[in-house]
């Protein structure tokens, strides 16, 4: 390496380079030969056997309740509500909350900033000023109701990975629409591969002593979920 | 367990490295006369089998996801040259930089050199198996660098001088009163109650300012994209969210075989791994980055990948299997032999069957060779394993090669078992030899029959048999007898 600081997108120095020639003529040999070259083996790839269970079969309230259900079997705390109920279900939750200062992704649609709370809009919040907001609230990308998983793709109104990180409670806007009821199917839904993801299912949670669940150990210690029942 | 919280013998220190840990039943020995170790283990695998079970019931379509899981991951495998290269060029188009290791020499100096550019004088680490088999921590504290566990298993470990012995619950070993005898102990806190909120709200709180503070973080990786050139990260705590979110800099160590071909082959993967590792349907955290997000997260990342013997298992047809692993666990926890000794008498920071056969391959089978011999090869591992590694044929294909080793060996001259076998196989090759030597037996074995009808207790090698257990006296006629017997009165 150069005695510069490296950059993103620099290159390795020359030991690397002599170990990469040598564990891929290796791997290489290991493998007489095959994947030779960047073409991908597509035909093999193609022929892999696939015979799980890719699409759902539940209706769609069933497959609502089941979103639920698992969110709840996690420790989520779930409310639904209708399109037009929206604003005032997510002041109920806040005021609930006991809590005053809620952080927010920047593309986050105004109207669910609320009034009568401290705001802390993500115009390149530091840190320290995430740190400091009790709460957040974000919408997210999909919701996979077989594993109760929230996905997050971090578009604007998703937010950065910090801000669904650090303050200790995290309200999720979750449209009937998103919910998925197989994983496979969330897969489906990425037209292209996402660049970062975030798969929660439930707050932050440990089992590493004695194998007691204990919730909240870095992350979000309370996940509190609004589920928006528009067209499904 | 309050009697058996008291007077417990000191345990050695465990020695991990497979160049000086003892062989495996020499390992075993101190662990089985320690009925608290065996307790705290007993239970955690019994939680986390009895969940797995239910959860693997659940999914009515196990079998497939295994049987794709399984496919993928041959096929990474088989091309895992091109996937490899593919995977260096997208992360690199996408701001990362690709670091290749021979061995775990290599790997160390590589990320200490990184560390010296970030002038890095301390690191917080996301919990990886790879940097314990390289041994990292050791080497970056030798070199003035602190570095900070930063998994509540890994914490209690590293402030209690413990080694891991497990590669999912590092700590299952140590029970909640032995947590907190090390965090009152190293944190400085008297009045620490052992209830595990208590325990976790005190890691929670000497990790915060260590996470907002320290530029600089160590990871794994639980698999890499070919496809995309992203890491993926599956955890549960939000350690790992905040390792690789709020430093400057990320370094990711990974073993080669780390690679999937596509972003869609998570649909699979993520499936099966949590089920099987710790019996949830979904882990809480899963993390997935490509290279350097402007404004989100690191803006420098570095990967490096590990060879560290890993090419050589692939050479090998029947071993390459190995290598399709996903680090779940689901083996150890199943294992009749792991549930009695635990991880640490494996000699390994790879435990439990998929350590009995990792470990001596990654030693080129020059060290851990009693490993393969650590098993009653009934199978349980392979039918949990998500990615259908046959367990079982590759240790009996791993005995075969130390068995070969000791051919040349004239020490086996003097081993009972060399011997019984050589005596075994001259008798079994004809059937007056094998008829005479049962008679012989049942008149041997009338010396020592009790009147009970059991044998209590053997002599010379005999003894190793009958120490912990009795036998049943020998039948006064054997089924060809019977069986002949029987054919003549019918005439």
């Amino acid at each position: 390496m150069s005695a510069t600081v490296s950059t993103p997108g620099s290159t390795p120095g020359p030991a690397s380079g002599q170990s990469r020639k040598r564990i891929l003529d290796r791997v290489r040999s290991a493998t007489h030969g095959s994947g030779h070259g960047f073409a991908e083996p597509a035909d093999a790839y193609a022929a892999l056997p696939r015979t799980y269970v890719r699409r759902g079969t539940l209706t769609a309230e069933a497959r609502l309740a089941l979103m639920i259900e698992r969110l709840r079997e996690y420790d989520a705390e779930v409310i639904e509500c209708t399109p037009a109920n929206l604003v005032a279900s997510i002041a109920a939750q806040l005021t609930a909350s006991g809590k005053h200062t809620f952080a927010a992704p920047e593309g986050l649609n105004s109207d669910w900033l609320v009034p009568g709370f401290d705001w802390k809009a993500d115009h390149r919040l530091t840190t320290a000023e995430i740190e400091q907001a009790e709460g957040v609230v974000t919408a997210c990308f999909c919701g996979v109701a077989d594993s109760g998983t929230i996905v997050l793709h971090h578009s604007p109104a998703e937010g950065r990975r910090v801000l669904t990180l650090l303050p200790d409670w995290y309200l999720c806007i979750l449209r009937a629409s998103q919910v998925v009821e197989t994983l496979p199917e969330y897969f489906d839904r990425c037209t292209q591969p996402p660049v970062l993801v975030t798969w929660i299912s439930g707050p932050s949670a440990t089992a590493d002593i004695e194998m007691t669940r204990i919730k909240g150990v870095h992350g979000p210690r309370f996940l509190h979920v609004i589920l928006v029942r528009d067209e499904i | 367990m309050s009697h058996l919280a008291t007077a417990q013998p000191a345990m050695p220190h465990p020695d991990l490295d497979p160049l000086s840990a003892p062989p495996f039943p020499k390992a075993a020995l101190p662990i089985l006369r320690n009925p608290q170790l065996r307790h705290n283990v007993a239970h955690a695998i019994d939680v986390i089998q009895a969940k797995r079970a239910k959860l693997v019931t659940e999914k009515a379509d196990w079998q497939e996801l295994r049987s794709a899981a399984s496919a993928i991951r041959a096929q990474a495998l088989e091309n895992l040259g091109a996937y490899l290269e593919e995977f260096e060029t997208r992360c690199t188009a996408a701001g990362g930089t690709v670091h290749w290791a021979a061995d775990a020499a290599e790997a160390r100096q590589t990320i200490l050199d990184l560390l010296r550019q970030e002038n890095a004088s301390e690191v917080i680490k996301i919990k990886t198996m790879t940097s314990a088999e390289i041994q990292l921590n050791p080497f970056l504290e030798a070199a003035g660098v602190s570095v900070f566990e930063t998994d509540l298993a890994e914490i209690i470990l590293q402030l209690g001088d413990d080694e891991p012995s497990h590669i999912v619950v590092p700590a299952l070993h140590v029970n909640r009163s032995q947590v907190r005898e090390i965090f009152a102990r190293r944190m400085g806190l008297k009045d620490l109650s052992d209830d595990p909120h208590a325990l976790t709200a005190a890691a929670r709180t000497y990790l915060r300012q260590k996470f907002l503070n320290i530029p600089t973080a160590i990871g794994g990786a639980n698999f890499l994209v070919a496809e995309t050139g992203s890491v993926a990260v599956v955890e549960s705590e939000g350690n790992g969210r905040m390792c690789l979110t709020l430093p400057r800099t990320m370094i990711t160590l990974a073993g080669i075989e780390k690679v999937l071909p596509r972003f869609q082959d998570l649909e699979v993967m993520l499936q099966v791994l949590a089920r099987s590792a710790t019996g949830e349907r979904m882990n809480p955290y899963t993390s997935l980055w490509t290279g350097v997000t402007p404004g989100d997260g690191p803006q420098r990342f570095h990967v490096v990948l590990l060879d560290n013997g890993r090419s050589s298992i692939l050479s090998r047809t029947k071993e390459r299997q190995t290598l399709k692993c996903i680090r779940c666990a689901a083996c150890m926890n199943a294992c009749p032999v792991y549930r009695q000794t635990g991880g640490h008498a494996y000699g390994s920071v790879y435990p439990g069957p998929i350590g009995a056969i990792l470990t001596p391959q990654l030693m080129q089978m020059h060290h851990a060779q009693s490993l393969p011999f650590a098993s009653s090869l009934c199978g349980a591992c392979y039918e949990v394993c998500p990615v259908k590694i046959n367990i079982p044929e590759v240790l009996l294909e791993l005995r075969a090669q130390v068995v070969n080793q000791e051919r040349h060996q004239f020490a086996r001259l003097l081993d009972p078992m060399y011997l019984g076998m050589k005596i075994a196989n001259l008798l079994f090759q004809k059937a007056w030899r094998f008829h005479l030597a049962q008679r012989l037996g049942r008149i041997g074995a009338r010396l020592f029959t009790q009147r009970d009808g059991w044998i209590h207790s053997l002599p010379s090698i005999g003894a190793k048999w009958t120490q912990t257990r009795d036998l049943r006296a020998l039948s006064s006629q054997t089924f060809h007898e019977w069986w002949a017997a029987r054919k003549g009165e019918a005439k």
